[in-house]
C-alpha cells in the first residue's frame, strides 16, 4: 500500500506501481469539503467515484449522482410472481389434481387462497430483496473490501471522509485519480493495490465456511441434548392432546347419559343404511332386483357368495358345503326346484332375515352385495340347469 | 410561517353558500317527498363522514404526540384545524339520533319481543344509545381541547410545556380513541343489522377514518403549499405522508378481506347474510367498486418511491381515497334501505348540502391560528427533516 504525498506525485517514475490498483482514495476533513470536491472529480471522469464516510451524509446519492437501486422493481416481480405462484399451486392441488370438498365450498375458491398468496408472495419478497441485495447488487461473497485494509480505514470510521475514485478498466489510471483528488482538496490521498487473489473460494473460505457449519451442528446439538433433558415436560399448548375423546363401546363422561355411543337421532337414517326389507317372505315377492346383470355385479355376488354362503350351501350351491360334513346340518339346496322356483325377492328375504337355522346376513353385506348374490345365485342355478340354447351362445 | 395576508379576509365564497343553500333545500324536500327512511340514512351517512374524518384528524395528531415524531411538526397543525369537524359533528349526530326509531330495529319497541334482539334490547335502546353517543362526543371534545386547543395556545405562549404535556395526554388519548370509533362503528353503522355482528369492525372503519384523515391532511398541505402558506414544508415531508396513505390503504384491505373471508368460510346464516346482500344484485358491482378504488388502485398508484413525493399523483391519490371513505360507508350503511342501491337526487342534495358545509368549515379553519405550530420547540428539526 503506498501513501502518497504530493512529492512522490510530481515524481511518479520513482514510486513503484502495484500492476493493478483497485482506487485511488482521497481524505477530507469536514463532509462540506467531500460534497465541494465530488462534482469536481466527476467531471474528470477517471472512474467510478464512491464516498466512504463515518455517517449518512444528506444529498449524497443526488451529488453522486447514483442510480435507482433496481432492488425494489425486482421486489415487485418477484412479489407478483410469488403471489401467482402460490394460486397456481392451490388451484391445481384443490381443483384439479385432488379435489375434495372443504366446508362446502367450490374445490376452486380463490378466497381460501388469498392467505397462502400473501404468505408466498411475501416469501419470494423478501427472499428477493435480502438475497438479491447481498449476493447481487452487493457482490457477495466478497470479503476483505479493499479499503478495510487501507490505512485511512481508521479515520473514515471516526471523523474523515474518504472519496474513491475506483477502476472501471484495465486503463484505469492511479496517478491521474491521485492528482483530481488533490486538486480537489483532498488532505491526503492513498493509492488502494487491488486484491492480489480471488477473495471467492479459496481453500481458507472453504475451511472456515466447512467450520462453521460444524462448529453450529455441534453447539446446536448439544443447546437441543440438554434441553431436552432438562426440561422435558414443557409442553406450551397440548389442547389438541386433551381434547374428550370417544372409543366404540366405553363410558365416556362427553356426553350426558355417560355412553360413548349414541343412539341416532329419531326419525333418521345414516346414509347408505336405509332399512331392510320388513313383513313376511310372502310380501318380498313384489321386491325387484334394483341390480343390472353385469360382470362387475356378478363379481361382487361371486366374492360375497364365498365369504358368507359358500361354507353351508356349497360352491355350487347343491346345500353341500364344508361345515355341513363336520356338523351334520342341513342348508338348504337351492338348486331344487323349490327355490328355482322362488322369485329374486324372496331369496332377498332370506339373505336379510335368515330361514330356520340360517342367521341373518343383513349386518355383514351391503344393500349391493345382498342383490348381487341374489344374482349370483341365480346363475349357479342356470349353470346346473342349461338348456341347450345356452350351449350354442357359449359356442358362437 | 408568516402568514400571507393575501389569504385573510377572504370573501366567503357565494359559490359554496349557494350549494349549500340549494342543498338546504334538497335535503327538506327528500323527507317530504323521498320518504324518512331515505332522509335518514343519508343523515347517518354524512354524520358517519364527518366524524370519521375529525376523528381520524386527531388520531394523527394524538399518534405523532404519542411516538414523539419531529418530522410532522411542521404540517400538524393541518390535521389539527382539520379535527375541529368535531364541533359540527356534535349538532349533527345529536339531530341523527332521530334517525333511531325509523332506520334502528335495535331500538325499535318490536325489539322486545325479538328472539335476538330482546337480550340487548337495552344496550340498543334510544336512551342509552343517545347516553353512549354523549359519551363519545364529550371524549372527544376533551381530546380536542387538549390536544388542538393546547397547541392553538402554544403558538402564543411558546411553552415547551405544551409538549410533555400532550406526549402524557397522548397513551390516554388512544384508549379514548380506540372507545369511541368503536362505540360509533357498532352503534350507528353496525347497529343498522343488529342481528349481525364481527369484533373486527371497529378496526375495519377506523382504517377507512384515519385514510380519510390522512386523505384530507395531505389536500390541506398541498393546498397551503399552493398558497405559498407553508415555507420549508417539502418533499420528505410529503414522502412520510404518502407513506403512511400507501401503508394505509394495505391495512384496510387486509381487515376487510380478513372479516370478510372468515364469515365466508364459517358461512353461518346470521353473519354471512352481510355479504349475501352485499354480493347481489347491483351491490355487487359497488363491492367490487369498493375493492378497487380504496385498494387495487391507490396501491398501484403509490407502490413506486417517486409516487409518494410527487404533489400531483398525491392530489390524485387524495381525492380517490375520500371518494373511497365515501363509498366504503354508503356500502355499510345503504343496504338498510333494501335491495336495490339508492342514488338520485336526495343523495346529491346531501352531497351539496354536507360537502359545502364541510369546505365552509374547513375554510374557516384554515385560518385559525399559525400554519405551522410555531410555539412548538420541535419545529426547527422538524423543518430540517430529511429523508
Amino acid at each position: 500500500m503506498h501513501s502518497l504525498t504530493m512529492e512522490t506525485i510530481t515524481m511518479p517514475e520513482t514510486t513503484p506501481m502495484p500492476a493493478r490498483s483497485f482506487a485511488v482514495l482521497g481524505l477530507f476533513d469536514t463532509p462540506n469539503a467531500l460534497m465541494k470536491a465530488i462534482p469536481q472529480v466527476r467531471v474528470a471522469n477517471l472512474g467510478t467515484v464512491e464516498a466512504y464516510t463515518p455517517y449518512p451524509i444528506h444529498g449524497m446519492d443526488e451529488a453522486l449522482g447514483l442510480r435507482r437501486s433496481p432492488l425494489g422493481g425486482m421486489v415487485l416481480v418477484m412479489g407478483i410472481l410469488g403471489a401467482l405462484t402460490a394460486f397456481g399451486f392451490q388451484y391445481w392441488i384443490s381443483a384439479i389434481d385432488y379435489p375434495i370438498v372443504t366446508g362446502g365450498k367450490p374445490p376452486s375458491s380463490w378466497e381460501a387462497f388469498i392467505p397462502i398468496m400473501f404468505e408466498v408472495m411475501v416469501l419470494f419478497a423478501t427472499f428477493t430483496a435480502g438475497l438479491g441485495m447481498l449476493f447481487l447488487l452487493n457482490k457477495l461473497p466478497f470479503f476483505g473490501h479493499p479499503v478495510l485494509s487501507s490505512k485511512a480505514i481508521t479515520g473514515i470510521t471516526r471523523d474523515r471522509y474518504g472519496l474513491a475514485i475506483e477502476a472501471e478498466s484495465e486503463a484505469f489510471d492511479s496517478t491521474a485519480a491521485a492528482q483530481a483528488l488533490k486538486e480537489a482538496g483532498a488532505v491526503e490521498v492513498e493509492i488502494l493495490p487491488a486484491p492480489d487473489r480471488s477473495p471467492f473460494l479459496t481453500s481458507d473460505f472453504i475451511l472456515r465456511t466447512l467450520g462453521g457449519i460444524f462448529a453450529a451442528c455441534v453447539v446446536s446439538g448439544i443447546v437441543m441434548f440438554l434441553t431436552i433433558k432438562w426440561f422435558p415436560l414443557l409442553a406450551p399448548m397440548k389442547y389438541m392432546q386433551d381434547q374428550p375423546r370417544l372409543d366404540a363401546q366405553r363410558a365416556s363422561a362427553f356426553f350426558k347419559d355417560g355412553h360413548g355411543m349414541q343412539m341416532p337421532v329419531a326419525g333418521t337414517v345414516a346414509r347408505g343404511y336405509l332399512p331392510t326389507a320388513t313383513g313376511t317372505q310372502e310380501a318380498a315377492v313384489a321386491l325387484v332386483n334394483p341390480l343390472p346383470r353385469t360382470r362387475e355385479v356378478f363379481a361382487v355376488g361371486r366374492k360375497a357368495y364365498a365369504n358368507r354362503c359358500e361354507v353351508c350351501h356349497g360352491a355350487i350351491g347343491n346345500g353341500v358345503g364344508s361345515l355341513t360334513a363336520a356338523y351334520g346340518g342341513k342348508p338348504a339346496n337351492l338348486q331344487a326346484q323349490q327355490f328355482r322356483d322362488y322369485p329374486d325377492g324372496k331369496i332377498y328375504w332370506a339373505i336379510v332375515n335368515g330361514k330356520n337355522a340360517m342367521p341373518s346376513q343383513a349386518a355383514d353385506l351391503t344393500e349391493t352385495q345382498r342383490w348381487s348374490v341374489v344374482h349370483y345365485v341365480r346363475a349357479l342355478q342356470r349353470a346346473q340347469n342349461a338348456k341347450d340354447e345356452d350351449l350354442k351362445v357359449a359356442t358362437p | 410561517m408568516i402568514r400571507n395576508p393575501m389569504s385573510q379576509n377572504k370573501p366567503a365564497s357565494p359559490l359554496l353558500w349557494g350549494a349549500v343553500a340549494l342543498g338546504a333545500l334538497g335535503v327538506l324536500g327528500s323527507y317530504a317527498i323521498a320518504g324518512p327512511e331515505r332522509f335518514w340514512a343519508n343523515w347517518v351517512l354524512w354524520f358517519v363522514l364527518i366524524f370519521t374524518l375529525g376523528l381520524g384528524s386527531l388520531f394523527i395528531v394524538a399518534l405523532e404526540h404519542l411516538v414523539n415524531a419531529k418530522w410532522s411538526v411542521p404540517v400538524r397543525r393541518l390535521p389539527e384545524r382539520l379535527a375541529t369537524l368535531l364541533i359540527p359533528a356534535i349538532p349533527i349526530g345529536l339531530i341523527g339520533l332521530g334517525a333511531l326509531p325509523v332506520l334502528y330495529p335495535g331500538a325499535r319497541p318490536e325489539a322486545a319481543h325479538h328472539p335476538i334482539l330482546a337480550g340487548k334490547a337495552f344496550w340498543l335502546s334510544l336512551p342509552f344509545f343517545s347516553v353512549r353517543t354523549l359519551i363519545a362526543f364529550a371524549l372527544c371534545l376533551i381530546g380536542l381541547a387538549v390536544l388542538v386547543g393546547g397547541s392553538m395556545k402554544q403558538d402564543a405562549t411558546k411553552d415547551p410545556a405544551f409538549n410533555f404535556r400532550a406526549r402524557r395526554f397522548a397513551p390516554a388519548f388512544m384508549a379514548i380513541f380506540a372507545l369511541v370509533i368503536t362505540l360509533v362503528a357498532f352503534d350507528w353503522i353496525s347497529g343498522l343489522t343488529p342481528e349481525w355482528y364481527s369484533d373486527i369492525f371497529g378496526v375495519y372503519v377506523f382504517a377507512g377514518a384515519f385514510l380519510s384523515g390522512l386523505a384530507a391532511t395531505v389536500l390541506s398541505v398541498l393546498y397551503l403549499q399552493g398558497q405559498d402558506r407553508l415555507e420549508g414544508v417539502r418533499a420528505d415531508h410529503l414522502y412520510n405522508l404518502g407513506a403512511f396513505l400507501f401503508a394505509f390503504t394495505v391495512f384496510w384491505s387486509y381487515i376487510g378481506f380478513a372479516q370478510y373471508m372468515l364469515m365466508w368460510y364459517a358461512n353461518f346464516p346470521d353473519e354471512v347474510i352481510y355479504y349475501k346482500v352485499r354480493l347481489a344484485g347491483s351491490w355487487r358491482a359497488i363491492t367490487i367498486a369498493l375493492a378497487a378504488l380504496h385498494f387495487i388502485l391507490p396501491f398501484f398508484a403509490l407502490v413506486t418511491r417517486e409516487a409518494k413525493k410527487d404533489p400531483k399523483r398525491l392530489r390524485r391519490v387524495a381525492y380517490l381515497m375520500l371518494g373511497a371513505h365515501v363509498l366504503d360507508m354508503y356500502w355499510l350503511i345503504f343496504p338498510v334501505l333494501g335491495a336495490k342501491p339508492h342514488f338520485s337526487w336526495p343523495e346529491l342534495s346531501f352531497a351539496l348540502f354536507f360537502l359545502g358545509g364541510i369546505l365552509l368549515w374547513i375554510r374557516g379553519a384554515m385560518q385559525k391560528g399559525e400554519d405551522m405550530p410555531v410555539g412548538d420547540p420541535f419545529l426547527r428539526e422538524g423543518l430540517e427533516f430529511r429523508l
